[in-house]
Formats: structure tokens, sequence, C-alpha cells
């Protein structure tokens, strides 16, 4: 194999998925990436049009279009299934009670992503607060990933969860923003209150982290040559 | 377009389709770039692994029946903050403007307060206390003064007799007399300076102590 730690098997065949509407400079080999077109902004204004009249609805909506992902990328950064759901809760009852505030100068998406995020950290800080770990820096902590048994590589799935557990809190969520839910820079700037260059470059490093981390070591990927 | 391996960072981090294009290319000739490129995209193609989008049948039925609970719940203190929902609807400049009109009536009354208030009282208070001191040092020194006198008045037949102890108490109570006379003449001219008042205090319970030396040989 080759693989020692936290290499990944990269020798495993990736199903080769065609991309549809590919928006990133980017050229990716056999990846799918939720499409995103310019129909989205009719829905999304609508959907944020009716949070905002307190129609619940509105909300139903934007669960059925949103909440797989929404789901996701808080299962990605909390580690559980279970904390995930209460995080995707918590979001829409923030939504609500803030949809007031929503002033329309992002995307209705971007905006939900951005209090997802924030109640992700939120409860992981609670949650390890609970824990009794006050002499730790909870933020530092990575999430402790639960066994799931999807995906059709878990041990290369499973690679990248202890790898991505490694890094920063602020290079995972990049990372998990840009790559597994396919968001641009240019949302994930807004999502996470920060450039999109400071986007561009802190995904670039959480790459080069991450890559020197899953790389066969030298000696076997090469037979032994320095 | 020329790409070489000096560029393969900068095309990774932010390269142009075409810098992409030309990079490909360019590792079709180099062993490293062709290495880096194929783990780079690896890399994003794990990533796709860690996409698990499926239902949780039961979710959207516990966020609606906690969304329903949070509608129906009354808001505390919204009437309050309500009163100040105009300021959502009001305009950048309009906010702007009325930020200005706050900061501008802030440091007007700021100064109107400042000049009005906070000096005079502080002066006179100042005044009025020196004023009260110096007055209450300077009567208890008077009596202190009347009752040495006194004092110097019943002890005076006995310092007049001629016997060489009360020659000598004679010529200390006239040093001290003198030092007395100078020290109120320096503390006429500097009213408020304590460390003389002190001194002269020192030299009438000097005095005083003398008088009483020379009151306790006539017993």
């Amino acid at each position: 194999m080759g693989t020692v730690g936290l290499a990944l098997p990269w020798e495993h065949k990736l199903s080769p998925v065609a991309r549809e509407g590919e928006q990133r400079v980017e050229p990716f080999e056999g990846q799918t990436e939720p499409v995103r077109t310019g129909e989205e902004l009719p829905q999304d204004a609508a959907i944020a049009a009716a949070c905002l009249s307190g129609n619940l609805q509105g909300y139903e909506r934007l669960y059925q279009w949103q909440g797989t992902r929404m789901k996701n990328l808080a299962r990605n950064l909390l580690g559980s299934q279970s904390d995930a759901e209460d995080a995707v809760q918590e979001t829409f009852l923030k939504i609500q009670r803030s949809i007031s505030g929503f002033r329309g100068q992002s995307s209705f998406v971007t905006w939900t992503f951005r209090i997802l995020v924030n109640t992700c950290h939120d409860l992981r800080r609670s949650r390890l607060r609970r824990k009794d770990r006050a002499n730790e820096d909870v933020d530092a902590l990575p999430p402790r990933m639960e066994l799931r048994a999807t995906g059709s590589h878990p041990s290369l799935r499973m690679a990248l969860e202890r790898a991505l557990a490694k890094i920063t809190a602020h290079q995972r969520d990049v990372f998990l923003l840009y790559e597994v839910e396919g968001f641009r820079h240019a949302e994930i700037a807004g999502m996470l209150e920060i450039s999109e260059t400071a986007s561009k470059n802190t995904l670039f490093q959480a790459k080069k982290n991450l890559r020197t981390m899953l790389e066969p070591p030298r000696s076997s990927a090469t037979g032994g040559a320095q | 377009m020329n790409i070489t391996c000096n560029d393969r960072e900068r095309v990774l981090l932010e390269g142009s389709p075409e810098e992409w294009g030309a990079l490909e290319q360019h590792a079709g000739t180099c062993a490293v770039c062709t290495e880096e490129l194929r783990a780079w995209k690896q890399l994003s193609a794990a990533a796709i692994e860690m996409r698990d989008y499926q239902e949780s049948p039961a979710l959207w039925t516990r966020i609606e029946t906690s969304l329903r609970q949070q509608q129906a719940a009354p808001v505390p203190r919204a009437a309050v903050w309500n009163s100040f929902d105009f300021w959502r609807h009001a305009g950048m400049v309009w906010q702007s403007a009325l930020a200005g009109g706050m900061v501008v009536a802030l440091a007007v009354s700021s100064g109107y307060l400042y000049t009005h208030r906070a000096v005079q009282p502080t002066v006179q208070g100042s005044q009025l206390l020196k004023t009260s001191a110096l007055a209450e040092v300077e009567r208890t020194e008077r009596e202190y003064m009347a009752a040495i006198d006194k004092l110097a008045a019943d002890a005076r037949p006995q310092l007049n007799t001629d016997t060489p102890l009360m020659a000598s108490y004679r010529e200390k109570i006239l040093v001290l007399d003198s030092a007395i006379a100078d020290l109120r003449a320096q503390a006429g001219e500097n009213p408020s300076n304590a460390h003389l008042r002190k001194q002269l205090l020192a030299m009438y319970q000097e005095k005083q102590q003398t008088l009483q030396d020379v009151l306790e040989t006539k017993r």
C-alpha cells in the first residue's frame, strides 16, 4: 500500500461522476459539486421573504433546499450526528429570532450558513466546557468524528477526517465549506466575515498542511530512495 | 503561456483557468509538478467523500415544533426595542446624520457642564478649605500663646531670682523667644507653610515645658 499513519490511500479509484455547473478555476477530476446557477437567486430571495413574513413554510423550504447540506457541514464540524441535528435546529431558531436583522447584503443561504458555523462553534465550546476542559483552548480542539458507514471509500474519508482534526479550526472551516460543501470563496468570505483573498490563502494553507500529513512516506513511495 | 515550477504555488493559490491549463501542460514534462498536481486534485476528490447528504426524517418535525413554540412565546422586552425599529429602516445617510447629531449634542452638553459646573465649585471649595483651616490654626495659636504668656507671668518671680539655675532658664527662654519671633515672622510671609507651623509649635511646647520646669523648682 505504501501508506502509514495518516497517509491517504491515493491509489483508491474515485468514482468518476461528471461535475455539473462547474464554476471553479481549479480543474477537478471526477467530482460532483452542488449545482449553483442564477436560478438560485430568486429562490433565495423568495425564501428569505417568506421567512421574514413569519411564514413557517419559508423555513420548511429552506430546510428542504439546504437542510442536508447544513447537517453535513455541522456533522463535519462537530463530529456527531446528534450534535449536528441540534446545531441545525438551533440555527433555524436563531434565524427566526433574528430574521428582521437580515439586510440582504449577502444571499440568504450565506447568512444562514454564517449562523450555522457560529452555532457549531458555540455548541462545541459548550460541549467541551461540560467535559471540564477549562484549561484547554477549546477552539483549538478538533472535533472527534464518530464512525459512519456511508461513502464508497471509508478509509479515504477517515484518513482525511483524521488529518482535518490536526489543522486549525479556521482552516478546517474554509476547507469544509469550499471542498466539501462547494461554496465559492466570495460566499465563504461572507460566512466567516473575512476577505475573499483571506479565504483563498486559508484554503491554500489548509491543503498544503493536509497534503503534508497525507502524503505517503518518501521511503515507501520511492522504494527507499531519499 | 509559459509556466515553470516556480509558478506552481501561485497557480495553485489563485491561478486563472489559462494558467491552470499551462501548469497541466508543464506537468506533462515535470515529474515534481505532476506529483504535486495529482496530490492537490486527489485532496479535493477525497473531500467529496465527506459529503453525506442523507435525510433525517424526524429532524424537520422537531425543528418545526420548536419554531412554532418560539413563535408563540412572547418576546421579552420586544416593545422597547420595537420603538427603535425605525433605525433599521433608515438609510445609511440618515443613520450617519443622526449619529453625527447625537455626537454633536453630546459634545455640546459635555462642554457646557464642564465650563459651568466642574471648575467653579472646585476653586471655591479649595479656597474655603484653606482659609478656614488657616484661621483655625491661627486662632488656636493665639490661645496657646496667651496660655503660655499667663504661664510666663506665673513663673516670672521665680525666674527673677538670682541663682545660676534661673539665669540658665532665663537665657534659654530668651533663645526660645527669639526663635519664636523669627518663625512667626516667616509664617507671616507664608501662612500656608505647614513645616514652619510645626517648628513654631515645637518652640512653644519647649517654652511651655521650660516654664513648667521653672515653676516646679519653686515647689
